[in-house]
């Protein structure tokens, strides 16, 4: 049976809900101007909304100021899913130069030689992302760690909870938002569960799904609007699953009314890499912002600005930032989603919410 | 006074504070059995007086009696009154029969009962072959004669006929007037009929109401209107007519109308004539109308009749009738000479107008101003 | 009988061969402008519809893999699925029974105000449309997020009836089927409206009056005259509303909060979500069949009775 990524136009979808994922396929536009380490046009693409704004400011804006001669050109879109997606579309032709992405879909990406590998040689700063944050394979590293929290109404909660368990006291039913899966969150909180279960996860989540369907009348939204951050402001939930950086920056933003942590049992890791893209155009230009995105500056920037925790071993950061993004030294509890696993896994958890928790 | 089957009084309608009334203190009484054509120009309050004795608009003030019963208030089901609408009103989603026994059905007549009415009222409008076809397949004629039938087939209180007439072409026209008329004598209806068409009227009522500016302006047999207008308006507007402003003089007599005299007029600076009016005009200044067909002209002067002289200004052939205007002075007059008479005027003729007294009348008002 | 001459030409002769060829030919320049006229419609419909619907039902056909990978083939794998799964039986019937309710809900409370439209004498007539359908000029989306904001526990609904001491603790009215309903039915009222408005040509007030005049009570004169005469409005508005409703998804997806699972949602996530695109291509083609089917029967039921 031949093997083949799916293709060329993404003009398939014109039935109606299936348009909406297409909107934005057409990404930016070719191959404009030369192309050299200090000039050229980057295409990126990464995650929207307040990661693209805080990515911009802290990361995009001075590398413009550095690198005057290139010039970013950045096509947003909501999940790392949509952006396999845009990328498969592109794939053998691509308009995208580098993509910042969940660690699990990067993964299938490389596997599905949508991205090219990167060495010290075109990115030096590469020399500087931690070990076990490189890539083994020498495709693109991880550029920033996040990890799964509980976020909370800090006049329910005046001190964040400390246990998943809070999720299933009765005295927050009807006041809870969970995304399901394929969401990220949904996955974690289905691994999450099922270890408190006492069950390996890899094999059976029968006790998690249990679990969880104790849990579902009491969850307000499966998909809070207009996301999960917002709906804890704005009151019509207390509590839900987030993750650390965005309710960090979201807890400052709104006066501290939200906020986050990590319950004992442990957690996920959210992960992005930073990918080249295979024949990417503007190959030369891509790796600089690669390498620049790598920097410590570029790094701890990010960190201050939206709570993800760098890769790079060199990035220092003040210790009020320090104390909110994720550790990465081993010190939390740590839930481990193998990214392999959890690609198989994603339809069938996916499937097993739809038809037994959520009803 | 003798029992009218429908009375109005003082109906008044105001679509508007500060609007001139559609129908202005309106009161009128139809004897039983007779078709009242309420005649006038669009605008003159007829529909609207229609409507209001249907039930359909409500009066702003006045009453409505019917059988000397008071149903102003009553809502338009209640009336007992079969209406024909200019448009036919047919419902389209019922085929000839069911639209004929709506309002049979409305009144929980038994169901043979309905047949046999319904196909009674269809063959009294030469029908009865077409009851199950649909409405909208029928030609406008036959529309008109169905819902002629759909009204009357409820043996109605009033009949209300609104223009029924005017959606039909002119020979169609024609030959829905006599059938109209036929049945209606026939099945004794009291009818209340709203046409602009002075002829219609002429043709088919038993009185004529002709309206103006929200009143009746007069009420009366059509010999009546038309032969004895009451007003400038009502002259013109039923059939066509001169005007000449004229000087009454003395009385010599009874006319042979019963309560009219005969006058000597003076056409001011053009001589003494005859005409007839009511009692007591002497001395006053009032127009005279004298029918167009009633003026004679001649071309030669006739030595024993007093003439007013002219010169022929226009000339228009029909076929029977030869229509000539005639300046006199200032006016114009209007004379319809028979094609038969001798040898005929042509334009720049002098022309020598005359009239038998009893065919000039001397209106008992003032022209008002009317609008067109 | 040779000498006969005629206007006509008549077949056969030389005559009528050369006026026939001449016709023909004239007919033939004709039909060329008119199909010359067509082409732009028609490639316009298959650059953007023809091609993309046979893409996507070759898709249909074709595996699917983890990750959005596609697997090359000829399968009946992505229908067999959905048909024999109870879950996509429940879904489709879901997606079925939120289209009827919202439809007859949209026709229930649409269908006075069209009626009212329809009637007006007023002079603000045109204003008044203008307004009844002014929500099309707001999308869809904004409009959601409105009702969110009016439904939510602590929206304006909630805390009113909760102010007025009707209701102890939040009624739940979004996140759920009952809220999607209610903004489905705002959203769709519009649309429902000019359909019916469009569909009431037959009647007419002088209709009605001379329904009154023939002794029918108002209950009689709408049930017996103005009802009959707008179901063919009544009818399009349905079809209209039903088909928009079982298809929409940004509505079920932000009002139902994740729990109201209708087709147009499921194809969305596996579109965007789990990257399933023949499974969601598969999905597509059923809800597509499905629509045929009941356009396909309603038209059949709406002629016999609506005439």
């Amino acid at each position: 049976m031949k093997k083949s990524i799916k293709g060329k136009i993404a003009a398939a979808v014109t039935v109606s809900a299936m348009a909406l994922a297409l909107a934005s396929c057409s990404g930016p536009g070719n191959a404009a101007g030369g192309d050299s380490p200090t000039s050229g046009e980057v295409s990126l693409i990464a995650y929207s909304g307040v990661w693209q704004d805080q990515y911009n400011a802290a990361v995009i804006e001075p590398f413009k100021a550095k690198y005057p001669d290139i010039k970013i050109t950045y096509s947003s879109k909501r999940s790392s899913a949509e952006m396999l997606s845009a990328l498969q579309g592109q794939k053998g032709k691509p308009s995208t130069d580098v993509a910042i992405m969940d660690n699990s879909v990067s993964t299938s990406g490389n596997k599905q030689g949508l991205f090219e590998k990167i060495d010290a040689a075109g990115v030096p700063n590469l020399a500087n992302v931690a070990d076990e944050f490189q890539n083994k394979e020498g495709f693109g590293p991880v550029v920033m760690l996040d990890a799964i929290g509980l976020v909370y109404d800090t006049a329910t909660f005046p001190t964040p909870p400390e246990s998943w368990n809070v999720l299933w006291d009765p005295a927050y039913a009807g006041k809870i938002n969970v995304n399901a899966p394929p969401s990220l969150l949904g996955l974690s909180l289905t691994a999450i569960t099922s270890k408190m279960e006492g069950e390996d996860y890899t094999k059976s989540i029968d006790k998690a799904v249990a679990r969880l369907q104790e849990l579902a009348p009491a969850v307000q939204t499966f998909a809070p609007n207009p996301d999960e951050y917002q709906s804890i402001i704005t009151g019509q939930t207390v509590l839900g699953l987030g993750q650390n950086a965005r309710g960090q920056f979201y807890s400052d933003q709104s006066n501290k009314k939200m906020g986050v942590t990590f319950p004992k049992e442990g957690t996920v890791y959210q992960i992005n890499t930073i990918n080249l893209v295979k024949d990417a155009p503007h190959s030369a230009a891509a790796k600089t912002f690669i390498d620049y995105a790598l920097s410590a500056e570029a790094q701890a920037a990010f960190a201050e600005k939206l709570f993800y925790a760098p890769s790079v071993t060199n990035a220092k950061l003040p210790d009020d930032v320090k104390n909110r993004v994720v550790p990465t030294d081993g010190s939390l509890n740590i839930v481990p989603l193998d990214v392999d696993f959890l690609s198989s896994a994603r339809d069938k958890w996916t499937d097993t919410w739809k038809r037994q928790i959520i009803k | 006074m003798t029992e009218s089957k429908l009375s109005i009084v003082d109906l008044t309608k105001k679509y508007a504070a500060g609007l001139a009334p559609a129908v202005d203190r309106l009161n009128m009484e139809v004897e039983e059995g007779h078709l009242v054509a309420l005649l006038g120009p669009s605008g003159c309050g007829k529909t609207t007086t229609l409507r209001m004795v249907a039930g359909l608009m409500d009066p702003t003030a006045g009453s409505i009696m019917v059988d000397g019963r008071e149903i102003t208030q009553e809502p338009v089901n209640k009336r007992g009154m079969g209406m024909v609408f200019q448009s036919y009103a047919l419902f389209p989603h019922m085929n000839v029969e069911q639209n004929v026994a709506f309002g049979l059905q409305m009144r929980q007549v038994p169901k043979a009962e309905q047949k046999a009415r319904v196909a009674e009222a269809l063959d009294m409008v030469q029908l009865g072959h077409l009851g199950k076809r649909a409405t909208k397949a029928l030609s406008g004629g036959q529309q008109q004669r169905i819902a002629l039938a759909r009204a009357l087939v409820v043996e109605p209180t009033l009949l209300l006929l609104d223009e029924p007439l005017s959606n039909l072409d002119a020979k169609l026209r024609d030959t829905m007037r006599t059938e109209i008329r036929s049945i209606q004598q026939r099945t004794r209806a009291t009818t209340l009929f709203v046409t602009h068409d002075q002829d219609e009227a002429l043709d088919m009522a038993d009185r004529i109401a002709v309206m103006n500016g929200g009143l009746i302006e007069q009420f009366g047999s059509p010999i009546d209107v038309y032969e004895r207008p009451r007003t400038h308006f009502v002259a013109n507007f039923i059939g066509q007519a001169n005007f000449l402003t004229i000087t009454v003089g003395e009385d010599v007599g009874p006319a042979s109308a019963a309560g009219e005299r005969n006058y000597k007029i003076e056409v001011p600076g053009l001589g003494h004539f005859g005409a007839v009016g009511a009692s007591g005009l002497t001395g006053r200044s009032l127009p005279v109308l004298i029918r167009p067909h009633r003026l004679r002209a001649s071309l030669q002067p006739s030595a024993s009749v007093q003439e007013l002289k002219g010169t022929v200004e226009q000339v228009s052939y029909t076929g029977d009738t030869l229509s000539i205007a005639v300046r006199v002075g200032d006016e114009v007059l209007q004379s319809q000479l028979h094609t038969t008479s001798g040898s005929l005027p042509h334009t720049g003729d002098t022309a020598f107008l005359s009239w038998d007294p009893e065919h000039a009348y001397i209106l008992p008002e003032h022209a008002k101003a009317v609008a067109a | 009988m040779t000498t006969i001459t005629t206007e006509n030409p008549v077949p056969g002769t030389r005559e009528g061969l050369e006026s026939g060829v001449l016709e023909a030919a004239a007919n033939k320049r004709r039909k060329r402008t008119y199909l010359a006229l067509l082409i732009p419609g028609i490639l316009g419909l298959l650059v953007s519809f023809v091609f993309p619907l046979l893409y996507m039902v070759r898709m249909s056909f074709n595996e699917g893999a983890p990750d959005g990978v596609v697997i090359d083939t000829f399968t009946f794998q992505t229908y067999i699925k959905p048909l024999t799964d109870p879950y996509y039986w429940r879904v489709t019937l879901d997606t079925f029974r939120m289209g009827l309710t919202v439809g007859v809900l949209c026709l229930v409370v649409s269908y006075p105000i069209a009626l009212f439209l329809v009637r007006s004498t007023s002079k603000y007539k045109g204003l008044l449309l203008a307004i009844a359908i002014a929500p099309l000029l707001t999308s869809a989306v904004v409009r959601t997020y409105g009702w969110m904001v009016i439904l939510g526990t602590n929206g304006l609904v909630n805390t009113s009836l909760e102010s007025m001491g009707l209701i102890g603790s939040p009624l739940k009215l979004t996140n759920n089927m009952t809220g999607v309903t209610i903004g489905l039915v705002e959203i769709f009222m519009p649309y429902a409206i000019l359909a019916m408005i469009s569909g009431f040509g037959r009647l007419s007030p002088q209709l009605e009056e001379a329904a009154g005049s023939l002794g029918a009570s108002k209950f009689k004169v709408f049930m017996r005259v103005t009802l009959p005469l707008s179901l063919p409005g009544v009818f399009t508005a349905f079809l209209l509303v039903f088909v928009m409703a079982i298809s929409t998804f940004i509505t079920p997806r932000l009002l139902g909060g994740g729990s109201v699972q209708v087709l147009a949602t499921e194809i969305y996530d596996q579109t965007t979500g789990l990257l399933n695109w023949p499974f969601a291509a598969a999905l597509s083609v059923i809800l597509l069949v499905l629509f045929g089917t009941i356009i396909a029967i309603y038209q059949r039921i709406v002629q016999k009775i609506g005439g």
